[in-house]
């Protein structure tokens, strides 16, 4: 790989560009013998070296801790490996599986209802716990062939105990719902709060009808009037 | 002097400026006049505007006139800026309009503002298709087109860009308007003070930013360690640098193959340079609207007048009220269609 030497340890091999995003670019490699992620922050010409080291670091880190906080709790992230904070790489397991955005159209009813129950428990735990994902969307999640669910990218993850930011973090996928597989919406999205409700369970009650019902006002401000037609 | 070609007088008072431009009906521009409230102290006070414009309208149509070599009754079409801006500025200039259409007898249209924005950089820099990073006083929005509007896929959540360098720079005792000032002072400095970076997906917030950087300026250190060159430098670093990471990632979301800077901080050449920085590594075109069409101005407002009159005829009297709250991506756009 042109921009990963191998400074970083004796035994690892990039292979293969796998996404090259706005932010990161990802590669498929080995480490120790295990599959992995290099997810690496490049560095941004267009702004002054200070600030883009900061930034980078700060969201390197931020995510490296997010996801082994996370992992703790019981939701399916990928293991971090190693972190190189200077250059903004972080090593995590490779998740062998495909995402739910390709998969959804081909599920049947009831995978789909099992399947989103499940990811309301996982944002559930989180929210709990006041982590805040920041980018739900059904290409940040992945399914493997044994059917397991993963949630990937924390690169936009807060830690927050507010019911604004839950709300705020349930609205983004409801908007990702409606634009992307319309169809099947109301489905998905009923499931999603089934198991979302389910895990507050009759303890958290209280707050979990709080951050369902602030939904309904995130989308009457301004900002997001006619929302259907958005994206 | 009558031109056999149809001419439309625009009208822009949406802020600080009363504009008046005149262009014909194929896009030729000719005359741009611009009277602009400058604050004695503090910022825009919209009963102040008001008053001014109140009182210069019609100064600034005769000497717009004068230049385009016409009189009033060579106008064809009227277009006057109805969206968005302060209630009180946005009545003058529905009120001159409807006057000159009534007494003339001709069609009126009402425009939005920031469409015209976007719409008199896509007829002066030669771009068809372009992804919009507009940054103004009021406004801070990248937007696009896609499925028949402008829609809008990051924008500010508190203060634009401009109000937020422009109230910076009177706490540090700037005269208005402060962002040429700032970009003047950032030039000297190399030094880079950490400031507040917060962007949202593809949403933006200024308000953080500007309380650490009024503190940088309040602080004992102020003058000491630093002083504010390095503070205007730091600023413009990091709210700059924040537009550009939302208009890549927009970049790369909408795939546009041309990048528009528009609204008068488009002027400032850092954020020109950074903005082409991304446009190139994206192999899109870059363009800057230039500066006489980049801010408030009456010709981007007669521009657009022409666009929808064209497709749609002109405004009854009724539906030239204004709406202040207006955002562009409820309006459909049906000469792009």
């Amino acid at each position: 790989m042109e921009v990963l030497d191998n400074k970083m340890s004796h035994d690892i091999v990039k292979e293969t560009v796998i996404r090259k995003g706005a932010e990161a670019n990802l590669y498929y490699g080995h480490w120790f013998g295990k599959e992995v992620i290099f997810k690496y922050r490049i560095p941004k010409k267009y702004r002054i070296e200070d600030l883009d080291s900061i930034i980078r670091k700060t969201r390197t880190l931020n995510e490296a801790r997010a996801l082994i906080r996370v992992k703790d709790y019981g939701v399916n992230v990928p293991q971090v490996f190693e972190i190189d904070t200077p250059r903004s790489i972080i090593v995590m397991k490779y998740i062998n599986g495909k995402k739910l955005k390709i998969l959804l159209d081909d599920l049947d009813d009831k995978k789909k209802r099992d399947y989103f129950k499940i990811i309301g428990r996982f944002i559930a735990i989180l929210h709990k716990n006041g982590h805040i994902h920041g980018d739900i969307t059904t290409s940040n999640i992945i399914i493997t062939e044994h059917e397991e669910i993963f949630l990937i990218d924390f690169g936009l993850h807060e830690y927050s105990d507010s019911i604004e930011d839950k709300s705020v973090d349930l609205h983004l996928l409801k908007r990702v719902l409606i634009s992307s597989h319309g169809k099947d919406f109301e489905l998905c999205f009923n499931a999603f709060l089934e198991g979302y409700q389910n895990e507050y369970g009759d303890a958290g009650a209280n707050e979990c009808k709080a951050i369902i019902k602030n939904i309904s006002v995130i989308e009457t401000r301004g900002r997001y009037v006619k929302k259907e037609e958005r994206r | 002097m009558k031109f056999n070609k149809k001419i439309c007088l625009g009208i822009e008072s949406t802020a600080h400026t009363f504009g008046v431009g005149i262009v014909d009906f194929d896009g030729n521009v000719y005359s741009v006049v611009n009277d602009i409230y400058v604050p004695e102290k503090g910022g825009l006070h919209p009963v102040q505007v008001k008053e001014q414009h109140v009182n210069h309208f019609h100064r600034v149509i005769e000497k717009a006139l004068l230049q385009a070599k016409l009189l009033i009754k060579d106008i064809d079409l009227i277009a006057f800026s109805q969206s968005p801006g302060l209630g009180p500025v946005l009545k003058i200039g529905a009120l001159v309009s409807r006057m000159i259409s009534q007494i003339m007898n001709i069609p009126i249209i009402g425009v939005n503002h920031c469409i015209a924005h976007i719409e008199i950089g896509r007829l002066m820099c030669n771009v068809e298709d372009p992804l919009t990073l507009y940054v103004s006083g009021g406004n801070t929005i990248v937007s696009a087109f896609e499925s028949s509007r402008y829609q809008i896929f990051g924008e500010t959540l508190d203060l634009p860009i401009g109000n937020m360098i422009d109230s910076f720079a009177r706490d540090a005792g700037l005269s208005h308007p402060g962002g040429p000032k700032i970009e003047k002072l950032a030039l000297t400095s190399k030094k880079y003070l950490s400031l507040p970076y917060v962007v949202k997906g593809m949403d933006l917030s200024f308000s953080g930013l500007y309380t650490a950087a009024k503190r940088l300026i309040e602080s004992k250190d102020f003058g000491v360690k630093y002083n504010l060159n390095d503070v205007s430098n730091s600023v413009q670093e990091t709210c700059f640098a924040m537009l550009t990471e939302v208009t890549e990632r927009a970049l790369a979301h909408t795939e546009k193959e041309e990048v528009l800077l528009t609204g008068g901080v488009a002027a400032n050449k850092r954020l020109q340079e950074m903005i082409e920085y991304i446009s190139q590594e994206h192999n899109t075109k870059f363009a800057a609207v230039p500066l006489k069409f980049a801010g408030d101005n009456g010709a981007m407002i007669g521009w657009t007048g022409i666009l929808r009159y064209k497709m749609e005829g002109g405004h009854e009297i009724s539906e030239t009220i204004i709406k202040p709250k207006e955002r562009m991506d409820q309006i459909t756009i049906p000469w792009r269609s």
